[in-house]
């Protein structure tokens, strides 16, 4: 079931952006044009959203918002889909409209069953507007101990770090192999459903669930670690260099007993 | 061994090879004081036929056709077994060649070797280096990525300047305005027909050249450095009480072989980025230029002293009179005098120009 729900979330962060971008991209919508020139509470939003990846991505502010991106007079019309400022309870359905994986485990963590009753929900980890790309650093000191001790968080942390690093090294060693001409794409592919499925992980805040996957992937990723051609030359370069050198030695040798 | 023996037996009393190999070998005798610079020319030979054997193994999967061409290579690159160390050995081995001719050819301008009789030795030599060029020149194009691309198009570039005939010498090149199919077409002709062919009969009459005059004797370990050939008839210079060709100097030949080919491995398994650039891994796109565009590393100081002169004509024409005087050096310089250090002037002539030469890649290296 979870790798439907992750599944369906590729399709959607696949499809949505470049259905959103086309529909939106090549004119200013009416949203940003009028919204830009309000007083700081609704023009605010318009700044920090212009860095977000969201905007990146063409996700603009009717995606959460509703109304008609299109129609200044009427844009704010119920009658159009316009749907007002989210309640907080109501965002992680919000969001889980595109991001469901992510919001299936967070559905199930005792975050979300505190949802509504003094719980974060996505903004209050991620913001609403300035969204950026996620990583481990959200899970600092001055995120996690508004409402609790830091220790859970750290646990959870802790267990991630490793899998983490493997990943990030991963990606790199791509670009290398990439810059050497070295066909990357079925590692990129595994490597891309291993990344999300651990990241949404995050959000089930369940230690021993994290710990269980994280040493699953783990061995996923060893095994992608010999693929891509990387080192094979190595070994065979410094045998056939070394039997070069002897024949040149044997050569010298024979030479010196004839002369 | 009895039936080898047989086919040996039918085939010497035919032919007389047994002659061929006594005689002509082990009777082939080498100056006393021959040196190892002397098996440079072996070296060549056998990277001149890896080129071979590794272009033509490249054929079987290359495309010469430009929505083609570089899908070609990547494929060969990653998907054919052993197709990764074929281009390697074929791309890397066609820099080390170059590297190797200018190697072959100092050490006969500082032995003086080019001297007279040697002067057609000398010349075909210098034409063979020529043509190493022009066939580098045109197999960098195929892989039709953006380095080779645009590289391309700035080489073939500089014939326009050319008074008069400038414009259509480049139509010809190329094919038309603008490098492109026909270019590939004819750049594909050039580097898998008509150079190779060329190279192997100027090969051919390099090595003649050289089995009627006799090897000359280096100008090292003796009293008298001068040249001893006097000009009145033919003679074969022949070098009594020296080496024997077979076994003692084909030995010193395997020896020089196997240090190249260890060099050569290290590079091809170790540093192929040195010759293979992350930059060539993008195919071609006319649309978009890169913002510097620079040759392989043996046209550096020509395209240096291009970019040195007010306009690209004056470039060209000292280009052209430099390679003219190293062409006719043998005609030129006619002193009897073969020791570099017994004829200073010339050595300091020509440890300039060489450095000259240097200094000019290393400036359009980093320029
Ligand atoms: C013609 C100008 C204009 C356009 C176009 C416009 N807005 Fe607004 N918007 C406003 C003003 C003025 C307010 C504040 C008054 C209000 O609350 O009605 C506002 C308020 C909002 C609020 C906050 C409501 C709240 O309760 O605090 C949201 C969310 C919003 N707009 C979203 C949108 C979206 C999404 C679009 C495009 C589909 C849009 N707006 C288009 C002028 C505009
Ligand atoms: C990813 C979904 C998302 C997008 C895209 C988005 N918003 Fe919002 N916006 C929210 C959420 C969730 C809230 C309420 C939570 C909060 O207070 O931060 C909100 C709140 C607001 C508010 C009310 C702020 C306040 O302090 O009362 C305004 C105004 C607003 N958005 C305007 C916009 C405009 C204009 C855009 C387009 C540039 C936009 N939003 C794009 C999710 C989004
Ligand atoms: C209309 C669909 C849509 C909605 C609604 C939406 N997002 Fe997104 N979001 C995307 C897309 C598309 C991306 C970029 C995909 C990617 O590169 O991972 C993205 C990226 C993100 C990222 C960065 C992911 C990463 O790889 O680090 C975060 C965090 C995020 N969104 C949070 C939210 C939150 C919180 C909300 C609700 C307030 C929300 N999103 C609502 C479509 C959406
Ligand atoms: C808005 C308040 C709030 C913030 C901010 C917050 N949490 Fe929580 N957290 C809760 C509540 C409420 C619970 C459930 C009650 C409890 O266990 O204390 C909880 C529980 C947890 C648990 C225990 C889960 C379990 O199953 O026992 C972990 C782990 C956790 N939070 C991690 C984090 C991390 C990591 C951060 C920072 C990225 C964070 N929290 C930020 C409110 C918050
Ligand atoms: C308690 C804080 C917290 C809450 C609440 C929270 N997130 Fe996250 N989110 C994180 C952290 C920390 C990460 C980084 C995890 C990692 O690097 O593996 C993350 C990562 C993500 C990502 C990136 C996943 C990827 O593939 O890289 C998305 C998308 C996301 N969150 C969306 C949401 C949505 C949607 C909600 C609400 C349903 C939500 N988050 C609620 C802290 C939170
Ligand atoms: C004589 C010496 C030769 C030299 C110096 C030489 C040089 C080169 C160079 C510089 C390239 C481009 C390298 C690259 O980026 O891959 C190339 C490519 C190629 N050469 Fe040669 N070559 C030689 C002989 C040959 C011969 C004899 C053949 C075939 C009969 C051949 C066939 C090819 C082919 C098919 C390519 C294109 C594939 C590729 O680019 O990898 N070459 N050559």
């Amino acid at each position: 079931m979870r790798r439907w729900g992750i599944i369906l979330m590729l399709l959607a962060a696949c499809v949505m952006p470049s259905t959103q971008a086309m529909g939106a991209a090549p004119q200013v919508i009416v949203c940003i044009q009028c919204h830009a020139a309000q007083p700081a509470r609704l023009s605010d939003p318009v700044t920090l959203w212009q860095t977000s990846i969201h905007a990146e991505h063409g996700i603009t502010c009717n995606a959460c918002h509703g109304g008609d991106p299109m129609d200044a007079a009427n844009s704010m019309d119920p009658a159009r889909g316009y749907r007002g400022v989210p309640a907080p309870t109501s965002v992680p359905a919000l969001c889980g409209g595109c991001h469901m994986g992510v919001t299936k485990h967070y559905m199930n963590s005792a975050h979300g069953r505190a949802l509504g009753r003094g719980g974060p929900t996505c903004v209050t980890c991620h913001g609403s507007h300035d969204i950026t790309r996620a990583s481990l650093e959200l899970i600092s000191k001055k995120n996690c101990t508004t409402c609790h001790t830091f220790d859970k968080a750290l646990m959870i942390r802790r267990a991630m770090v490793k899998t983490d690093g493997m990943l990030k090294a991963i990606e790199k060693r791509i670009t290398i192999l990439k810059s050497q001409g070295i066909d990357t794409d079925p590692l990129e592919k595994k490597l891309f459903s291993l990344r999300n499925r651990f990241h949404a992980m995050y959000h089930s805040l369940d230690v021993t669930l994290i710990r269980e996957e994280s040493a699953h992937i783990q061995a996923e990723l060893e095994k992608t670690s010999g693929a891509g051609g990387a080192g094979t030359g190595y070994l065979v370069g410094v045998i056939a260099v070394g039997w070069a050198l002897l024949a040149a030695l044997l050569f010298s040798m024979i030479k010196k007993n004839i002369d | 061994m009895e039936f080898l023996r047989n086919i040996y037996n039918w085939i010497d009393v035919r032919l007389g090879t047994h002659e061929i190999i006594t005689e002509k070998r082990t009777g082939y005798l080498l100056p006393r004081n021959v040196n190892a610079w002397y098996s440079l020319g072996s070296v060549l030979l056998v990277i001149f036929c890896l080129q071979i054997i590794t272009g033509m193994l490249l054929m079987l999967y290359y495309v010469p056709d430009i929505d083609k061409a570089f899908d070609s290579v990547s494929f060969i690159m990653t998907e054919i077994p052993l197709g990764r160390l074929v281009r390697l050995f074929h791309a890397v081995g066609s820099s080390m060649m170059l590297l190797v001719l200018l190697l072959h050819m100092f050490s006969i301008l500082f032995m003086g070797s080019y001297k007279s009789p040697r002067e057609l030795h000398w010349l075909t030599g210098f034409f063979l280096l020529l043509l190493a060029m022009g066939i580098s020149l045109t197999g960098y194009l195929l892989p039709w990525n953006q380095l080779s691309f645009w590289a391309t198009t700035v080489a073939t570039d500089c014939a326009s300047s050319i008074p008069f005939i400038g414009e259509n010498l480049v139509e010809l090149l190329r094919g038309g305005k603008q490098v492109g199919l026909h270019t590939l077409g004819r750049f594909y002709t050039l580097h898998v027909g008509l150079l190779p062919a060329l190279i192997a009969v100027l090969i051919g009459v390099h090595l003649f050249l050289i089995q009627r005059t006799g090897v000359s004797t280096p100008p090292f370990g003796l009293e008298d450095t001068s040249n001893q050939w006097k000009g009145e008839s033919f003679v074969y210079e022949e070098h009594p009480g020296g080496i024997p060709f077979f076994p003692n100097f084909f030995l010193q030949d395997m020896i020089s072989i196997s240090l190249y080919l260890a060099c050569f491995m290290v590079f091809v398994f170790f540093f192929p980025n040195i010759f293979i650039p992350s930059t060539s891994y993008v195919p071609a796109n006319p649309l978009v230029t890169p913002s510097h565009i620079k040759p392989e590393w043996y046209f550096l100081a020509n395209y240096q002293t291009l970019k040195l002169f007010p306009s690209e004509i004056i470039g060209l024409t000292v280009q052209a009179i430099a390679m003219a005087f190293l062409a006719l050096l043998p005609f030129i310089d006619r002193g009897e005098e073969k020791h570099p250090l017994k004829r200073p002037l010339f050595t300091f002539c020509a440890v300039s120009g060489i450095l000259l030469w240097i200094g000019m890649t290393v400036w359009g290296l980093y320029s």
